[in-house]
């Protein structure tokens, strides 16, 4: 594995930030808390809003413009993986039920495109979750408006910790872990693998591409677990780190 | 399905035994449209998903690939214009389609595959799978293999259901759409959603293996009846 | 892509048919194609096919707020598709001026002809409506798109019913239809549209056009009208002149033709109801699923002898059988499970080593990664540096690889990764 290496914080302005770097790609997340009435069919849940945003700066291979469709589908992944692994209860982000609750813009930026966007941008939507802090909010019972208590921060509950594993596959007979771009565009096919802290997979996105054996897929998905350890391990050493100072 | 699927072992996971485990009527037209190169429609059940190939044509400059076909695919839903869900499928289509085609026979041209969702009754992706698939056949396309597509949902209680409806699918613990190969029969896509077992897993590939049979099955039928009569 | 061209010998021929009262197909000046209108299993689906022309139409309803200026009157929406499976010609996300000319047409057709009763469609005034959105999907371009897009349209807002709503106080509740039963839409009318192409300034006139025909085409006459001979719209479009006469005959043609479609619509409706009846709520989507697929069959079976055409009926695929004698996964699984597992473990040995390793990082390293977080940029040269000698970490599975070497693989790799790990945060130190 090239080594993965989350920085949280780094936006003043954000709910919760992180920056997390896997070999050459860089890529940041900022988590931006708004308030919101709460979808009419679902009134005791709040919003996730993932945006993944491919920039000219991060490759030349990407051109101003509307989101092209690579970063649509990276949008998609996460929005999916949030929604499987139930990364945060959507119900615990409503505060009354069908009148007021969170929703959260998750926007994710590539600064620096070398393959394996999807893992990068899964570790770091964690890391900000996991780093986001919201004010109290408590309704005012006679005026019925929210009042906003900034000085009460609260973490967010972060129930499962989905982490994914890219592979890169070479006509069924080669399997690279987190590949690079080079790697990723001589390879026949791509294969990401979610799992959360027990073990369960929460996706298993494998679009197209050359065919995989049974076998071979469990490879891979042992070696995801076997990766999740790792990188759930270093997520919670550095937000360890944070919090003597707070 | 190499190491032999029939062998019985007591299972740590109960495999469904009920008629539920089936798979849809499933029916299927081919060039039924007089525009395309080759169309087809596939009804799975109530599911039904509408096709059409173009190409290979001449190709845009800005999308032209030197060595092999452009492949475009399109999903155009039912009730208003395609979003972020659809291009995500479309992608998974794409793909799926390019690993089958010898797009390297028709370098430099353009080659455009819509999907038109006639009815969405659950098993949406896979019957978009097969009636791409279907299509290609239709236009002619060379192909190295044959796809399909199949859909398992794993109930709240554990147990599996191939080819959901959607109100299946709604009440559902996990859904997973697998594109399954026809030469060795292995899993060509994978798209999941909700959370599952490694277990689970292996069964939904086993299974839809199995299903993919019937599919094939289907397939050969389908052209044989097709051209039985020009014989 | 670009349409194919239409040479010059073969526009000659159509015109000099043409002239000569033939039309490539058969037809008579004044016939129309063969029309076949087909619904979906739920309410409002249809596919109308005119010729090889076709259509689908699909209606669908939700509750939005009214406009400012019409607090009382529900919302219809009318948006047709160009689908690029219908011509190579068409793209999609640009609009085209076929695009924008069609959809017009048919709003004019159907939403200024008032031919629905917009006011039934108001739940709370000033606040809640229904808004009717009509999707048409153009499937197969042979010609005549707008008679085929208005017959489905009409025919899909026919077909279409809306769910019930209650009011009780400000809450407005949607029933289910299993609440209670869905409502029609009340239409007044039903406006169909018929198009006249003339050829030669106008001396030579065909109704219902196909494809080849209107490109070759000097001008086209769309009128719309109900079968009580009431006009709705009527546009003329090409740049001919037409003569009184001409327009008035016209005019006698489309209330015969708008008599008959409407007739064909309507029985094709009876029929729906029947069958639905007949098969009650449990084999219906059964039985229109079959219908619908025989239809096409004898449809096209005999013009096209190749063509298949599914045993969706006799194939009802059972895997069932098979299928739950299938515990292989299972045999699979614990087999392929076991290097899980066996990784796991080889992990957890490593992780309490890794740990120690940690927890030394921590305590040395932990208090002063805060402040180092925030000057990241300064440090970017110490990063890159690192990943460059990372980059021959990349761990390679073959398929052949012993789990036990793989496994060595692994843990040296991760050694390598942790030491790597430190070397970097100690870097990191010096520089702060």
């Amino acid at each position: 594995y090239n080594f993965t290496y989350p920085f949280s914080s780094s936006i003043s302005t954000a709910n919760g930030s992180a920056l997390v770097k896997i070999g050459n790609t860089t890529v940041i997340c900022g988590i931006k808390g708004e308030l919101t009435c709460p979808p009419s069919d679902a009134p005791n849940k709040g919003y996730i809003v993932p945006n993944v945003d491919l920039p000219p700066l991060c490759s030349s291979r990407f051109r101003p413009g509307p989101p092209s469709e690579q970063a649509q589908v990276a949008s998609q992944f996460i929005a999916d993986v949030i929604d499987s692994s139930n990364v945060i209860q959507k119900e615990d982000l409503c505060i009354e039920k069908g009148k007021l609750s969170w929703v959260l813009y998750c926007d994710i930026i590539c600064l620096d495109y070398d393959g394996n966007l999807l893992d990068t941008c899964v570790v770091a939507l964690l890391a900000a979750l996991k780093n986001a802090r919201l004010p109290e909010v408590t309704i005012n019972k006679e005026t019925d408006l929210a009042e906003v208590n900034t000085d009460k921060l609260h973490h967010l509950n972060v129930s499962k910790h989905p982490v994914s594993s890219s592979f890169s596959i070479f006509d069924n007979t080669i399997v690279i872990v987190d590949p690079t771009v080079e790697e990723e565009t001589l390879s026949t096919a791509m294969m990401t693998v979610v799992t959360d802290e027990d073990d369960r997979l929460c996706m298993l996105h494998k679009p197209g591409g050359s065919a995989l054996s049974g076998e071979k897929l469990q490879d891979c998905i042992s070696r995801a677990v076997t990766r999740h350890r790792e990188v759930s391990k270093l997520i919670e050493k550095v937000m360890d780190s944070f919090e003597p100072d707070k | 399905m190499r190491d032999g699927p029939n062998t019985h072992v007591g299972s740590m996971m109960d495999v469904a035994v009920s008629p539920v485990l089936a798979l849809r009527k499933f029916g299927c037209e081919q060039s039924l449209l007089s525009r395309p190169d080759g169309s087809s429609s596939f009804v799975q059940g109530d599911t039904s998903v509408l096709a059409g190939v173009y190409g290979p044509a001449e190709v845009k400059i800005s999308k032209e690939i030197y060595d092999r076909a452009t492949l475009e695919v399109m999903i155009q839903p039912k009730v208003g214009l395609s979003g972020v869900r659809e291009r995500a499928q479309e992608h998974c289509v794409r793909q799926t389609c390019e690993a089958a085609l010898l797009s390297t026979l028709h370098p430099r041209s353009s080659l455009s595959l819509i999907l038109q969702i006639i009815h969405d009754d659950g098993s949406l992706l896979s019957c978009c799978l097969n009636a791409a698939c279907m299509a290609l056949m239709d236009a002619g396309l060379p192909m190295s293999c044959l796809f399909c597509g199949v859909t398992c949902a794993i109930e709240q209680d554990g147990h599996i259901v191939t080819d959901p409806t959607s109100q299946q699918e709604k009440e559902s613990r996990a859904l997973m759409t697998f594109a399954i190969d026809s030469a060795e029969r292995r899993v060509m896509m994978s798209s999941t959603r909700g959370s599952f077992s490694v277990n689970e897993l292996q069964q939904c590939v086993a299974l839809s293996q199995r299903a993919s049979e019937e599919i094939f099955q289907f397939y050969r039928d389908s052209v044989r009846r097709r051209y039985s009569k020009t014989l | 892509m670009r349409e194919t061209p239409l040479s010059n010998c073969e526009r000659q021929f159509l015109l000099k048919a043409i002239e000569e009262k033939k039309r490539l197909d058969g037809r008579q000046t004044y016939d129309y194609r063969n029309i076949k209108i087909t619904f979906g299993t739920d309410y409002g689906c249809c596919v109308v096919d005119v010729g090889k022309t076709r259509v689908l139409a699909q209606v669908s309803c939700e509750l939005v707020a009214p406009k400012d200026n019409r607090p009382t009157e529900g919302i219809m929406f009318i948006n047709l598709e160009l689908s690029p499976m219908a011509s190579p010609a068409f793209e999609s996300g640009r609009q085209s001026e076929l695009h924008v000319t069609l959809n017009r047409l048919l709003e004019r057709c159907l939403r200024n002809s008032k031919c629905l009763d917009t006011e039934s469609l108001c739940v709370v005034s000033g606040e809640k409506v229904w808004k009717i959105r009509i999707d048409v999907h153009v499937l197969n371009h042979d010609g005549n798109i707008m008679d085929a897009a208005s017959i489905a349209a009409i025919t899909a807002l026919c077909h279409f019913r809306r769910p019930d709503v209650g009011i009780q106080g400000e809450e407005v509740t949607i029933y289910t239809p299993e609440e209670r039963d869905l409502i029609p839409l009340s239409i007044y009318h039903m406006p169909v549209s018929v198009s006249f192409s003339f050829f030669q300034q106008g001396t030579f006139l065909l109704v219902d056009p196909c494809e080849r025909e209107e490109r070759v085409m000097d001008g086209l006459l769309v009128i719309a009208m109900n079968k009580h001979r009431e006009i709705c719209s009527i546009q003329s479009s090409g740049g001919i002149m037409l003569l009184k006469e001409q327009v008035l005959r016209c005019n006698k043609i489309a209330s015969v033709k708008v008599c008959e479609i409407t007739e064909l619509i309507n029985k094709a409706l009876e029929n729906d109801r029947k069958v639905k009846k007949e098969g009650g709520k449990f084999g219906f989507a059964e039985s229109m699923a079959k219908e619908r697929i025989t239809a096409l069959k004898s449809e096209i079976a005999p013009v096209e002898m190749i063509d298949i055409e599914e045993k969706a009926e006799d194939i009802i695929c059972r895997t069932g059988a098979p299928c739950d004698t299938v515990p292989s996964p299972v045999v699979r699984a614990p087999g392929t499970g076991q290097v899980g597992e066996g990784l796991q473990n080889a992990w957890g040995l490593d992780e309490v080593e890794e740990e120690e390793e940690e927890e030394d990082d921590i305590e040395q390293g932990g208090p002063e990664k805060q402040p180092e977080s925030e000057t990241i940029t300064s440090k970017k040269g110490d990063v890159v540096v690192i990943s460059d000698s990372e980059e021959e970490e990349v761990v390679i599975l073959h398929q052949g690889v012993e789990v036990k070497d793989f496994r060595e693989e692994m843990s040296s790799g991760q050694k390598q990764a942790t030491s790597a790990s430190k070397k970097k945060k100690k870097k990191r130190k010096l520089a702060h």
